[in-house]
């Protein structure tokens, strides 16, 4: 894995709508700018042994990174993948749907749900929303939340950037129903 | 006061085209803060605020700074940078990073004695800032001429600034532009005019 940079984002919400978060909101973003494995290879049709390769060392590189800047327990976790211009959609999408870079995540997490997850085809700068749910149950509505994140020169047209994103709590000043008192 | 943080470390670790070049690590620590003069028209003096506001944020940028980089003593450049809303003067943003109030915490924070290099403008919320920095003791040190971007996307509201403090603990990881000590040829404008 060639890896040319990571940039570690950390947010802290201390007010919203005008009153004191309590306790502080808190995100942590982690990107990974790395050379996309596929690039200027054509048309791969088996993504496997890039993915076995690469998956991995990203998990391992990103998960333990993204909890200790959060600073303490996951309540929310998503991921992203943000292949650049002389690359495939498919790309990122085979570097972060696969247990060997997701469970990095979900051990370092104590977590068990599905990782929501962005993934798109963009240029160097692109801004792109990492959505986040519930690290043991995704049906929990105070935890859907958004990150923004981008990194000024990457990806470049060869390149991929994988992120992971951590949330301590649900939303600043989440007050919405449960989805169980609308069934 | 302050509504929201954001810190952001880069580690560069290769250079496109190049590969692996030492590893050089850059902060940039954002407050965002409700804009005290918001909403009260010309207000000529703004020394009050200035000094009931700078301090809070110098102290908790740069210890934010200091943390990511693992102490102060990594500190090896600087850089602040203010982004206005869109209803605030630019002497808003400058009151509250270019007076002593702000700028010596910062120095004495990162044991610097040099004038510290800054960015200012004025945008809706998400506008980015490219931060410059520079050598915290020695300015003209031209290896750690070098930016760090940073943009908040729900900052600044119209009545709000996003004050940041930026740091480097190296200069750009493969400097090689030399210095005033080693410039040794003699610029001779005419020459080059077509």
């Amino acid at each position: 894995m060639n890896l040319r940079k990571i940039v570690t984002i950390v947010e802290e919400q201390l007010t919203e709508g005008g009153r004191e978060v309590a306790p502080v909101h808190r995100v942590a973003i982690v990107l990974a700018v790395i050379d996309n494995p596929w690039a200027g290879r054509g048309f791969v049709a088996d993504l496997g042994p890039g993915i076995d390769e690469i998956a991995p060392q990203l998990g391992a590189l990103l998960a333990p990174r993204c909890v200790a800047a959060l600073g303490g327990p996951v309540e929310a976790y998503g991921k992203a993948g943000i292949v650049g211009l002389d690359g495939e959609l498919e790309h990122a999408s085979g570097l972060i749907h696969t247990l060997k870079f997701g469970n990095h995540f979900r051990e370092a997490a104590r977590a068990t749900t599905l990782l929501p997850a962005v993934e798109k085809v963009a240029p160097a700068g692109a801004s792109f929303d990492i959505p986040l749910k519930h690290v043991t149950d995704a049906t929990i509505r105070s935890h859907h939340q958004t990150v923004t994140a981008y990194v000024p020169d990457a990806p470049r047209p060869g390149e991929i950037v994988i992120g992971l994103a951590a949330a301590s709590r649900g939303r600043p000043q989440e007050r919405l129903a449960p989805l169980a008192t609308e069934q | 006061m302050i509504r929201r943080v954001v810190t952001r470390l880069e580690e560069i670790r290769a250079e496109p085209g190049v590969g692996a070049c030492p590893p050089v690590r850059r902060v940039a620590a954002a407050a965002v803060i409700q804009n005290p003069w918001a909403g009260r028209g010309r207000v000529d003096d703004l020394a009050a605020e200035v000094e009931a506001v700078a301090p809070g944020l110098a102290v908790a940028l740069t210890d934010r700074v200091s943390a990511i980089l693992g102490g102060a003593a990594a500190v090896e450049a600087f850089g602040k940078a203010a982004i206005v809303g869109t209803d605030g003067e630019i002497e808003h943003g400058a009151a509250l990073i270019h007076t002593p109030w702000f700028g010596d915490i910062v120095r004495a924070a990162f044991g610097g004695t040099s004038i510290i290099v800054f960015a200012d403008t004025r945008g809706p919320a998400g506008t980015p800032i490219v931060v410059p920095i520079w050598h915290t003791t020695a300015a003209a040190t031209r290896s750690h001429y070098a930016t760090v971007e940073i943009a908040i996307a729900d900052a600044p509201r119209p009545d709000e600034i996003v004050v940041v403090c930026a740091a480097a603990d190296g200069g750009r990881p493969l400097a090689r532009i030399g210095d005033r000590t080693t410039d040794t040829a003699t610029v001779r404008l005419e020459e080059h005019r077509p």
